[in-house]
């Protein structure tokens, strides 16, 4: 496979110039040593998966990390362009080059992320959807720095702090690197991690310095060589400057956290945890920034021909803010309601766009961005309203909780080929609809794993979780019963922006 | 879309809520301590596993600590000192909870290059625009 | 001028990392995730009974040197290391008392009749819960008490390599 888009991109390569295009064979000779590893990697990581629980042979699992590593290794693409371009000049053509492949290795990374995030969701023990697990924090690392470099080639395209874009451009690909150093190692400890392997982590180590340093070098003495305009105070250039600041401090936020148990554990030699509670009291409010900065860029000419009004418009929301928070609204209550009011205001603006002239302009732009705060908004409400509760049930109870009726059908072992199973019926009542579910607790022939099968019943606004435990000495049994809000919101959301990804990248090429 | 809104926005409205039942399996519990149970066993590592807290994970380790931790409530202890206990009898690793008073730096690295970098910026575009 | 000065930070940083990750593939001596007890008293709140539901004098294990060895009739390296075990109760001077730790009693007894007993008795653990105060993780762990403290503690299998490193000093 990565053999076969080495070839594929050599094709493309061509045209750009051939000057360059020797300077960049040179890189992939470099570069073929590496792709060594990512084959490696995920390799290793469903066996790790097979031992630990034959059910995460699932296609889900098992597709997820190739994805990632394509990702990983199309970042290598816009890595070596960006080092083209230091040598020859950032043209027309090359920034048509980049934003595509930029474009392209961003969906992949999407696409790994989501497809493993959906796959965490339906396994227990795997803390949802997102965990703040440090693989995962890792993966994002990569993906936050390539969401600010597709952003910075935005304005870089007219020499505008160019030089930024190209230590985005190469942070970007190093940091993939990394990503790959730390998973295979296994210097952290993780949901992912297997068996380290400290020789090959040595190697890679290794690799990421000299890329590190050679391209960090190269981009020092060539840092005089690019001239780089500054944006105006308040323009479009200036608030994806922020943007970028943003995402770079989020950035941060999580290099820190996952990488400080590290630290700690060489200089005081103490493990400790860093969970999910420190990236999300500290992130959340730097997303809601994020999206403010994308409600003042919609609406920036509007702002900017109406100065007065910008003032008084400014005035009213702080005076909003004020009221909401004299009231005494949970914080987590008072950026939903926050998130709603901008998802209102974007989906009205593009609503009178469409009606006033037909079309939106950018719609891949517009849409994407209307995923982002919506798949905000389904977080945020999954956060404040999912509960669960653990019960014990014989067949034929029922329990009451949050509205909804939760029965215990009926309990039954079945034999199936390679493992017997404990089949739980369950049937979910809220006003007038009803739903069944099925959970099992299976018990594996060979090894005699015992696996939990979660039940999930799936509708646009809340899922239904359940989880079979233990059978007590009476014949009942212990199960958690989860009512999760938004996660279909999340899995619908994040399929727009991939979409509307898809559609940006592939647009200005006519392909 | 703005269906969806509307619903969000309904449940804003209701706040639902809890009833119980006697098969809870916490029933010395009352709602505002099985939200404590719940805040607590989501902030505290399962000892026996690779990552994953003890709320989430099915090994029976796990359930145990819940249970333990369930009968600290009901006995009284606050979050803190069941925080603490489990402190001390498995370290720091366990506790997934990162406290602010112990890691200054963490929290407050990230805000201050946020800051000193909005404030450059911002400074550096002004002059050059005039 | 300011790129340069940037890169330069962004340098001595990566040198930092990068200096950081070599030591941490270097260091040899692997921390424990889970700190052991060492060091601790026994504590012991509850009434204990033994696998014939005999009610275990809780003095008896504050006084001298006690092995307390947590073990499983569904846990293979107890399996492995019970012959370890019995070796070291023929050998050396100490009380061996077993932890039969979430086992239904009668497997229990059906190990012992099978594998041969070490322990001069065991406590019999159905729930786990006093195991779990002891902080224990799992099945096998050992702990040498001497005179309530907890001197030394081994979350897995003993053998003789470990013997050596962890318990054979204090005899």
């Amino acid at each position: 496979m990565v053999l076969n888009n080495w070839f594929f991109w050599e094709e493309k390569w061509m045209p750009i110039s051939n000057a360059t295009a020797a300077f960049i064979l040179f890189f992939y000779l470099l570069f073929q040593i590496f792709t060594s590893n990512p084959f490696l990697t995920f390799d290793v990581e469903p066996n790790n998966g097979t031992d630990l629980n034959p059910l995460l042979q699932d296609p889900l699992l098992a597709i997820h990390p190739p994805v990632l590593f394509t990702g990983y290794v199309l970042y290598a693409i816009t890595f070596s362009l960006v080092i083209a371009g230091m040598f020859r000049g950032f043209g027309k053509e090359l920034f048509k080059k980049l934003k595509f492949w930029a474009g392209l290795s961003w969906f992949t990374l999407t696409l790994a992320i989501l497809l493993g995030s959906i796959w965490a969701y339906y396994e227990l023990g795997w803390g949802g959807y997102w965990f703040w697990d440090p693989v995962e924090n890792i993966v994002l690392l990569p993906w936050l720095a390539g969401t600010a470099f597709t952003h910075s080639l935005i304005y870089s395209k007219n020499k505008i702090l160019l030089s930024w874009m190209v230590f985005l451009g190469i942070s970007t690909f190093l940091l993939s690197i990394l990503g790959s150093f730390i998973v295979r190692s296994g210097i952290l400890n993780s949901v992912h991690s297997f068996a380290s392997d400290p020789s090959r982590g040595v190697f890679l180590l290794s690799l990421f310095a000299i890329f590190a340093f050679s391209s960090l070098g190269l981009f020092f003495s060539k840092s005089v060589l690019l001239k780089s305009n500054w944006p105006e105070l308040m323009s479009k250039q200036y608030l994806l400057l922020l943007n970028n600041i943003v995402l770079l401090v989020i950035l941060l936020i999580v290099f820190l956290g996952t990488l400080y148990p590290i630290v700690t554990e060489v200089f005081y030699e103490q493990k400790l945890s860093i969970g999910p509670d420190y990236f999300s009291s500290l992130i959340s409010p730097l997303v809601f920034v994020l999206i403010g900065l994308f409600l003042a860029e919609q609406f920036l000419s509007n702002l900017k021909a109406n100065k007065k009004n910008t003032l008084l418009l400014l005035g009213v929301f702080a005076l909003i803010f004020l009221v909401l928070f004299s009231t005494d609204l949970s914080p987590i209550n008072l950026s939903l309601i926050f998130v709603c009011l901008v998802l209102v205001i974007l989906l009205m603006r593009a609503l009178v766009e469409l009606t006033t002239t037909k079309d939106i302009k950018i719609m891949h732009k517009v849409l994407g961005h209307l995923s982002v705060v919506m798949l905000t908004l389904a977080v945020l409400a999954n956060h404040q309203y999912s509960e669960s509760i653990d019960v014990k049930l014989k067949p034929g109870d029922q329990v009451e909780f949050s509205g909804s009726t939760l029965k215990l059908n009926s309990i039954n072992i079945e034999g199936k080929e390679n493992f017997d199973t404990v089949v739980a019926r369950f049937s979910v009542n809220e006003t007038s609809n009803e739903k069944s579910l099925i959970s099992e607790k299976r018990v594996y022939k060979v090894g005699g794993v015992i696996t939990s099968e979660t039940g999930i019943s799936t509708s646009i606004i809340k899922d239904y979780h359940i989880v079979l435990g233990d059978r007590y000495q009476d014949g009942s049994w212990s199960i958690r019963f989860s009512i999760n809000y938004g996660i279909m919101m999340i899995w619908i959301s994040s399929i727009i922006l991939l979409l509307s990804m898809l559609y940006g990248t592939i647009r200005r090429h006519g392909y | 879309m703005k269906n969806l809104l509307n619903i969000f926005k309904l449940i804003v409205a209701l706040s639902l809520p809890f009833s119980l039942c006697a098969e809870n399996l916490y029933s010395n519990l009352n709602p505002e301590e099985l939200k404590r149970l719940n805040y607590l066993s989501d902030n505290i590592r399962c000892p026996k596993c690779s990552y994953g807290n003890i709320s989430s994970s099915n090994a029976p380790i796990s359930k145990d600590l819940k249970e333990e931790i369930a009968e600290l409530i009901n006995i009284g202890y606050s979050n803190e000192e069941i925080f603490d206990l489990m402190e001390k009898r498995y370290g720091d690793y366990v506790i997934l909870k990162t406290d602010l008073d112990d890691n200054k730096t963490l929290f407050l690295v990230p805000l201050m290059i946020l800051i000193i970098s909005i404030l450059l910026v911002t400074t550096y575009t002004i002059k050059k625009s005039k | 001028m300011a790129t340069r000065s940037f890169l330069v930070l962004i340098m001595a940083l990566l040198v930092f990392l990068i200096s950081t990750f070599t030591a941490s593939l270097m260091q040899t001596n692997e921390i424990d995730l889970i700190e052991n007890q060492e060091g601790k008293k026994l504590y012991i709140s509850e009434d204990l009974y033994d696998l014939n539901g005999n009610k275990v004098a809780v003095e008896s294990l504050l006084e001298g040197k006690v092995l307390l060895n947590v073990w499983a009739s569904w846990c293979i390296t107890c399996l492995v290391e019970h012959p370890f075990l019995k070796k070291v109760t023929e050998s050396k001077d100490v009380e061996l008392v077993g932890i039969n730790y979430k086992d239904q009693d009668f497997n229990a007894e059906k190990y012992l009749i099978d594998n041969g007993d070490p322990y001069s008795f065991s406590v019999h653990d159905l729930s786990g819960s006093f195991s779990l105060k002891l902080g224990v993780t799992g099945a096998p762990e050992t702990f040498l008490v001497i005179d309530g403290v907890i001197v030394s503690h081994r979350i897995g299998e003993v053998n003789m390599e470990v013997w050596n490193e962890k318990f054979a000093q204090y005899f």
